[in-house]
This record gives structure tokens, C-alpha cells and sequence, in this order.
């Protein structure tokens, strides 16, 4: 995917980020926003490209729903219960989840395509709702994204102590079937 | 299929016996457990398997939203055996995010009986509505009224006759509000413990939610 040509998979998250959960947060936006630059190149190619199609299928059946679960049943619950009235955070965090809910049937609707155009062997070009289906996706995407990193991550780092920041990335790892990360030696 | 529990069964004994020769004789001598775990009876949330405790180690009561109704024989009676009884040191009330009861006792749908044991959690809700009805997502504001109906019932705990008793004769014991995910099998701290009525005054005292 790069000028070269050469295929580069999608970056995984070095699992030492895991003991800064909030920097973990703001790496896994990164990768959202490069899988959304990889989807819009691959909506725009008739040619068949099994590697970077299945790269993309795998974020978005596997990594994207996990993410959602770190912030709807974790990072937001957490921010809930630290906030302070001046932080006004329920109505950013109630648009965030309504944005998720939505984001996860988008999301699978552009998986279902990108399945679809595995199985066929063909580039997403090839189907007419491909630009349909994958721009607006990726637009809300980088837009909620933004929101998060501008708002919501800056104001956790203000509120979250280090019990909780500990916890979080536990859970974090957990969530992967990862071991405890502040147990290992680095 | 029922046929298939029974056989379940012998091969889960079988493996028990396997694995620790002993463990029924060990078992079946005598019941200390140190928790009592109060939780829903939403059949994706097995407590011992979660927490990771043998059959002996945690003394269960489960209902639909996990509640601790101050006028529920069942309860009380389980209630004080665990305390007087048992005298387990921790009581841990769980409840999981996503949960049924709690979702029907927040929308104005009929169901019947169930709607009267939902009555506590409808009546927390009710006095938050005006915080609740900002979350615009409604799975979240039922997610967020499972953490507040968690701490409901621990307040309610901690003004138990039963755990009041307890403290006044000095007898160790702390409640805990925790909360599962089923989508990721892990339970969260909501911070909640309360070990002496001094507590549970701070408790009542803290805000529901971030905006007051």
C-alpha cells in the first residue's frame, strides 16, 4: 500500500502501550485512521487485492468491535464516574455511543462488502455501492475519532487516576487474551 | 437433551475426582465460604465460574436485576444464614451491563409480575430522570442505570439490619458494587465498598452522576 508498492499490513499495537491505556487509545485511532485511508484507496481499484482485503477484514471483524467494548463498557464508564460537573462530559459521551451503535452496523455493512468482494475475487470498484458504503464510513469514522482525541481522551488524563489507568489497561490486555501488562518486565 | 446434563454431570465429577481425589470428602465435610455474591440470574453470567472459585468458596443468591429487597424473605434469609451463620467477610453485589430487568423496568412496556419486583429499579430511575434522559443512547442510559442500580442495592445493604448488627459486634464484613460485561467476561470495581456505616453515609452522600 505504500508509493513502492510494496504491501504493508495494517500496524498492530506494541503491547508496552498497554501500561499507558490512554496512549493505547489514541494508537488505536491512528490505526483506525490508516485503515480508513486503505479502505477509501481499496474502494477506488477494480483489482483484486487479497492481502490488503483480508488486512481490512480482520480490523474491522475483529480489532473495531473490541475497540468499541475498551470505550462503551470501560473508558466511558470510568469518565462517568470521575467527571466533574464542569467537565460537561455526558453530552459528548452520549453522541460517542450513539455514534458507536451506529458505527458498528456501518461497519458491518462495509465488512459484508469487503467479505463479499473476497469471495468474488474482485476489487471493491467493481461494486457500485462501494463508494456509498465505505465513504460515509470512513468520514463519520474520522470524525468521531477526532472528537475523541480532542475531548475525550485530554479530559481523561485529567480525571483518571493511576488505580484506575492500571485497571484499564488490564482489562485492555485482558480483553485481547493478553497476560497482566504491568506484571511483565519490559 | 436433558439426557445430556446427567451425562455433563458424571463427567464433570468424574474430572473433579480426577483432578483432586479428595474434593467431595474436602467438600462435603463443612461450607465456609468467604463471599456471599448477590447477582442476576441472567444465565450468561456464571457466578463462581467468573470469579474464578471452586463449588464451597462463594454463597450465591441470584434474581432478576440483582436486587437486595429489604422485604424479600429469600433474600433476608439468605441474608443473615451468610452473615450469622457463615459469616462471610465480603458481600459482593453484581450486576452486568446490558441487563434485561433493568431494561424493562426502564421502558413503559407491560409485563405483569415482574414488573412489580422491577418496581425499586423503576423507582431509581425515576428519580434520575432528567440525568438519564440526557444520555440520548438508550443502551447506554440502561448501562449506566445497571451501575446505579448496583449501587442502590449496596446503600440498601448497608442499612440491612442484618449487616448493621454485624458491624456493631465488630464482625469483619465489606460490601462491594461490581459490574460484568458479558461481551468481554470481565467485572469491573465500581468503587463502591462500604465496611462500616461511616461509609455508606459517604456513599449516599456522593453525586449519581457527573453533572450533580
Amino acid at each position: 500500500m505504500d508509493n513502492a508498492g510494496e504491501f504493508k499490513p495494517i500496524e498492530p499495537i506494541p503491547h508496552d502501550l498497554l501500561r499507558e491505556p490512554l496512549i493505547w487509545f489514541f494508537a488505536e485511532h491512528y490505526r483506525h485512521r490508516d485503515v480508513c485511508a486503505r479502505l477509501i484507496d481499496l474502494s477506488q481499484s477494480i483489482v483484486f487485492d487479497d492481502v490488503a482485503l483480508r488486512d481490512v477484514y480482520v480490523f474491522l471483524d475483529r480489532d473495531l468491535p473490541l475497540h468499541v467494548i475498551d470505550e462503551e463498557d470501560d473508558l466511558f464508564p470510568l469518565l462517568r464516574r470521575r467527571c466533574e460537573p464542569d467537565d460537561q462530559i455526558e453530552k459528548v459521551l452520549g453522541m460517542l455511543s450513539a455514534e458507536h451503535a451506529n458505527d458498528m452496523m456501518d461497519a458491518a455493512a462495509v465488512r459484508a462488502l469487503v467479505a463479499r468482494a473476497l469471495a468474488e475475487q474482485s476489487g471493491l470498484a467493481s461494486f457500485v455501492e462501494a463508494r456509498s458504503t465505505i465513504e460515509p464510513f470512513c468520514q463519520q469514522q474520522k470524525r468521531h475519532i477526532a472528537m475523541e482525541n480532542a475531548v475525550v481522551l485530554p479530559i481523561a488524563r485529567h480525571r483518571l487516576n493511576e488505580a484506575d489507568l492500571i485497571s484499564l489497561g488490564q482489562r485492555l490486555a485482558a480483553r485481547r487474551g493478553l497476560g497482566d501488562p504491568f506484571k511483565s518486565v519490559p | 437433551m436433558i439426557r445430556t446434563l446427567l451425562e455433563n454431570n458424571m463427567h464433570w465429577a468424574s474430572a473433579r475426582v480426577r483432578a483432586e481425589p479428595d474434593f467431595f470428602r474436602r467438600l462435603s465435610a463443612q461450607q465456609a465460604p468467604d463471599y456471599l455474591w448477590i447477582g442476576c440470574s441472567d444465565s450468561r453470567v456464571p457466578a463462581n465460574e467468573i470469579v474464578g472459585l471452586d463449588p464451597g468458596e462463594l454463597f450465591v443468591h441470584r434474581n432478576i436485576a440483582n436486587l437486595a429487597p429489604p422485604r424479600d424473605i429469600n433474600f433476608l434469609a439468605v441474608l443473615q444464614f451468610s452473615i450469622e451463620v457463615l459469616k462471610v467477610r465480603h458481600i459482593i453485589v453484581c450486576g452486568h451491563y446490558g441487563c434485561g430487568g433493568v431494561r424493562a423496568a426502564l421502558d413503559t412496556q407491560r409485563r405483569g409480575l415482574i414488573d412489580h419486583w422491577l418496581q425499586p429499579v423503576a423507582d431509581l430511575a425515576h428519580r434520575h430522570v432528567e440525568h438519564l434522559e440526557e444520555i440520548a443512547d438508550f443502551d447506554t442510559r440502561v448501562n449506566v442505570a445497571c451501575e446505579h442500580n448496583v449501587r442502590a442495592q449496596v446503600e440498601y445493604l448497608g442499612h440491612n439490619p442484618f449487616v448493621t448488627d454485624a458491624w456493631r459486634r465488630n464482625q469483619k464484613l465489606a460490601i462491594h458494587g461490581w459490574i460484568y460485561s458479558i461481551r468481554d467476561g470481565l467485572l469491573r470495581d465500581l468503587d463502591l465498598t462500604v465496611g462500616r456505616p461511616k461509609d455508606v453515609d459517604r456513599l449516599a452522600s456522593r453525586a449519581w452522576f457527573p453533572n450533580g
